[in-house]
């Protein structure tokens, strides 16, 4: 069982490799579409690595529901619905959605998602000792 | 020896131009897993006919339209291997029939061996192919995706799907440095096309600019060209091999 200092150390290693980073850009608070760069096939990547150090399954999808964000029941007009907010938070419960829903604009999604957020996603996956 | 080191997977290897393939590439040094479907003993011939040759080659029998096998398979390669270099999706039957009595049956399996085969075994490659940060996919499509052939509207479906997926793909995997390339050839020496060659032989030769049906061999010198680093700078196209055929005009 890993500790949460491995967590992040295997995190940080992944999204060394997947987005070409420097690993002292790889802090809890930076944003992985905004800080590191990251692309719509990187997060494919960075699930392929995070399953990989962790010898874990993700369902694609869950990390990143892009599935919701392109579902007409829960977007209108560029926004994400009310449902779709709440869809989001039952499928993302590692992610902070709150500076988010003031504003929930589709396009700014991808700019939500912390190093942090995935820190808590995979602990949420492994046992964590402390 | 362009291909020392690199380990192959060939659908369709037993084969006609997927046998060629399959032939180019262990001769210059490839390790290569032939799928096969019905013909064994097609493949044991060319296990053995490779037997001295530079690279190493092994025969798997699946069918390509098995999802679930396509991933079993690229999984025990890896194990094998630790990498996948090259996919060359050749698997392809012909089923033809004018529209007004093709079956869905008939249509079902063209589309799914051809297309659907395809699928199967670019998305079993694709995760091992980024995570390794390069490779190379070569699928085999045809001139009848774009011109048209009385009784081949599954076919043609089919190999239009291949240049769609083609495309598509390989502007999605460029970033990670994995090249997707078709071969379009026309008509081949194979003995998927020996009906029609033998309803319409000379017909079809004079068609041809080249005045000659293409052998096996002449198509797998160029998947062999786009599966090296001689193609270092191309991806998502279709190559026509077909003598000519294409060019229409007088």
């Amino acid at each position: 069982m890993p500790t949460r200092e491995e967590v992040f150390a295997k995190i940080k290693n992944a999204l060394v490799e997947a987005l070409g980073v420097e690993e002292d850009e790889v802090v809890p608070e930076a944003t992985l579409v905004g800080d590191l760069g990251a692309e719509s096939i990187d997060f494919l990547d960075i699930v392929f690595r995070l399953e990989k150090a962790f010898d874990i399954k993700i369902p694609r999808g869950e990390l990143f529901p892009e599935d919701v964000l392109t579902n007409p029941q829960y977007v209108q007009d560029g926004k994400v619905t009310p449902a779709g907010l709440a869809e989001l938070r039952r499928r993302m419960p590692f992610a902070n959605l709150e500076k988010f829903e003031q504003n929930p604009v589709v396009q700014d999604f991808g700019n939500l998602l912390t190093v942090a957020d995935m820190c808590r996603f995979v602990e949420s996956k492994v046992e964590i000792t402390d | 020896m362009r291909f020392e080191g690199k380990k192959a997977i060939v659908t369709g290897g037993s084969r006609g131009i997927g046998r060629a393939c399959v032939v180019r590439l262990v001769r210059e040094g490839a390790a290569v897993a032939v799928v096969y479907h019905q013909n064994r003993q097609a493949a044991e011939q060319l296990l053995a006919e490779l037997s001295d040759a530079r690279g190493s080659v092994c025969a798997i029998q699946a069918d390509v339209r098995d999802y679930q096998r396509a991933a079993e398979i690229v999984d025990q390669l890896l194990q094998q291997w630790q990498r996948i270099d090259i996919l060359v999706n050749s698997a392809g039957i012909i089923q033809d029939g004018l529209m007004g009595a093709m079956t869905p049956e008939q249509w079902r399996d063209v589309v799914e061996t051809n297309l659907f085969g395809t699928y199967n075994y670019c998305r079993a490659v694709t995760q091992p192919m980024m995570m390794q940060r390069g490779g190379v996919i070569v699928n085999l499509s045809s001139t009848a995706a774009e011109f048209a052939s009385r009784g081949q509207v599954n076919y043609a479906a089919s190999k239009g799907g291949i240049n769609g997926l083609t495309r598509a793909l390989a502007k999605e995997l460029a970033a990670r440095n994995i090249r997707v390339n078709a071969v379009a050839p026309g008509m081949i020496e194979t003995d998927m096309s020996q009906v029609v060659r033998g309803l319409a032989g000379d017909q079809i030769r004079n068609a041809i600019p080249l005045r000659r049906i293409g052998k096996p061999e002449e198509v797998a010198a160029v998947v062999a060209f786009l599966a090296s680093d001689d193609a270092a700078y191309l991806t998502g196209q279709v190559i026509r091999v077909d003598g000519g055929l294409s060019l229409g005009g007088y």
